[in-house]
């Protein structure tokens, strides 16, 4: 198999501190079939040590190495170069929007964490649970046996509320994979702590629809359609505790 | 090669990003589009229930009111709120019934659609207000 | 940083959010009704002093047109107000706008209805 080798500029954000954040540009000689991930690894390894990243499994169930490859967000491991440029193109790898920046491309997620945990996120479902992406709504199936499960699809690797416009000018939006996981846990599964949570100018109302989180999301959660349903979850459960 | 510019996440002084849509899909265009119209009409709105106090003061100030708007700087500014008015309602539609759980995997197209239905509203509008 | 609300904020629920897009709808079907009676009563536009006049004249019309004001500034007022939430403001400063707001519109509607009394009593 002959090695086609690309030179590709990669411009990489760097920010340490509370210093002003710059682009570094570093000329990589990749394969085209390696994924952004494998350059920005060589790129510490070989040119700048100071380099900060997330990465882990590198197969995309982890959910670490979410970055903008262009101003899109992309899980970088199944990233690969020659889908988003070509031989002596440019790629630019920024860190997540609306999430505070550590280092580098390194963001802190901690308060999606906090929130999800809070909405009682489960990272596992039992197999007859889990609907098709498309599907138009969950059918709980309540006499099957449930000793099977899977993990859930959320990877909770951040994309979608770096995709979504609201989070732009406010930290309190809970975002669309903790109102995904609130949908998934169901709210009639959940305290009256989650419902209020939900139930706010901060939760479901707050979404503007702009699909931006369905269309980054590896993963197939589908949370646009997730907060429209959980709307639909709250108005029956406000109406089930009025009239009981 | 440019240079990043310094942002707060999650801050009001980001808000000329809700219009900025570049390398996002069709639905942030939406949603960049509907609130930009949105800000338009609303700013039209008032100025129209404003004008319409000429009508108070009697049929001279009617009568010049009415040439004033005959300007082409007016004209034009009518065919933007038309503009406006038929994306801002036709996308509202589809916000309501994506919101009522209808569609919600078509959405994208019926953007599309809703868009193109948008702009051949706009163009009959415009022959129907440029030609006399 | 953390700062979790012990209560969350109330800005805006089910109710404001289903006034949103009740009276969305609402002004698609009033806009039109609006725009088709003009064009029935006068197909050249209300052209002249006397002729707006005779169209508000008409009881029906004038119900039409107040109905059409009041759906059209609370969906308009409402709209600001999702805007004004999405930059996170400070409770008192929410409050401070909800008044603005329900001043705005509650002022257009008198205004309205005073400005087609005005109308009609020229009549």
């Amino acid at each position: 198999m002959a090695e086609n080798k690309w030179t590709v500029n990669f411009e990489i954000y760097r920010q340490k501190g509370q210093g002003a954040p710059k682009f570094e540009t570093f000329a990589m000689e990749v394969r085209p079939d390696e994924y952004v991930i494998d350059a920005v690894e060589r790129i510490w390894a070989f040119h700048d040590r100071t380099l900060t990243y997330r990465h882990a499994c590198h197969h995309s169930t982890c959910g670490a190495c979410g970055m903008r490859v262009n101003g899109v967000e992309k899980l970088t491991c199944i990233t690969a170069i020659q889908s988003i440029t070509r031989n002596g193109g440019t790629v630019r790898v920024e860190p997540l929007r609306n999430f505070p920046v550590v280092s580098d491309l390194v963001v802190d997620m901690g308060k999606m964490y906090t929130r999800l945990e809070q909405v009682g996120f489960r990272t596992t479902v039992p197999l007859n649970e889990a609907p098709p992406p498309d599907s138009q709504g969950i059918q709980r199936d309540r006499g099957a046996s449930t000793e099977l499960e899977r993990l859930v699809d959320c990877i909770e690797c951040g994309m979608c509320i770096s995709a979504c416009p609201v989070p732009l000018t406010t930290p309190d939006y809970l975002g669309p994979a903790v109102l995904a996981g609130a949908q998934h846990r169901g709210l009639n599964q959940s305290s009256a702590q989650v419902l209020a949570l939900v139930d706010s100018s901060d939760g479901v109302w707050r979404c503007h629809s702009a699909y931006e989180c369905t269309a980054v999301c590896p993963s197939s959660v589908e949370p646009a359609w997730r907060i429209m349903d959980l709307r639909k979850q709250v108005v029956k459960e406000r109406f089930k505790r009025i009239y009981g | 090669m440019a240079t990043p510019a310094k942002t707060e996440p999650n801050s009001p002084r980001n808000f000329l990003k809700w219009f900025d849509a570049r390398w996002r899909d069709s639905g942030m265009w939406a949603f960049a589009l509907n609130r930009l119209t949105a800000i338009g009409l609303t700013f039209y709105l008032f100025l129209h229930l404003g004008v319409l106090s000429t009508l108070a003061r009697g049929p001279e100030a009617y009568g010049s009111f009415l040439q004033l708007i005959k300007s082409p700087v007016f004209v034009f500014g009518e065919f933007l709120v038309v503009i406006a008015g038929l994306y801002h309602g036709l996308n509202g539609i589809r916000i309501v019934l994506t919101s009522f759980g209808i569609a919600v995997p078509y959405q994208k197209q019926l953007f599309y659609v809703l868009f193109l239905l948008a702009v051949i509203g706009s163009v009959i509008f415009g022959i129907r207000m440029f030609t006399v | 940083m953390l700062s979790e609300k012990s209560v969350p904020k109330t800005g805006e629920n089910v109710w404001i959010w289903l006034l949103k897009i009740v009276t969305g709808v609402l002004v698609i079907a009033l806009l039109f009704t609006h725009l088709v009676i003009n064009h029935l009563v006068a197909p050249e536009g209300l052209l002249t002093y006397q002729e707006v006049v005779a169209y508000l004249s008409n009881p029906l019309v004038a119900v039409m047109e107040m109905s059409f004001l009041v759906i059209v500034v609370s969906h308009a007022l409402v709209g600001t107000r999702s805007i004004v939430l999405d930059l996170n403001p400070s409770r008192g400063l929410l409050r401070l706008v909800d008044g603005l707001l329900l001043l705005v519109g509650v002022a257009s509607v008198v205004y309205g209805v005073w400005l087609v009394q005005v109308i009609i009593s020229q009549g």
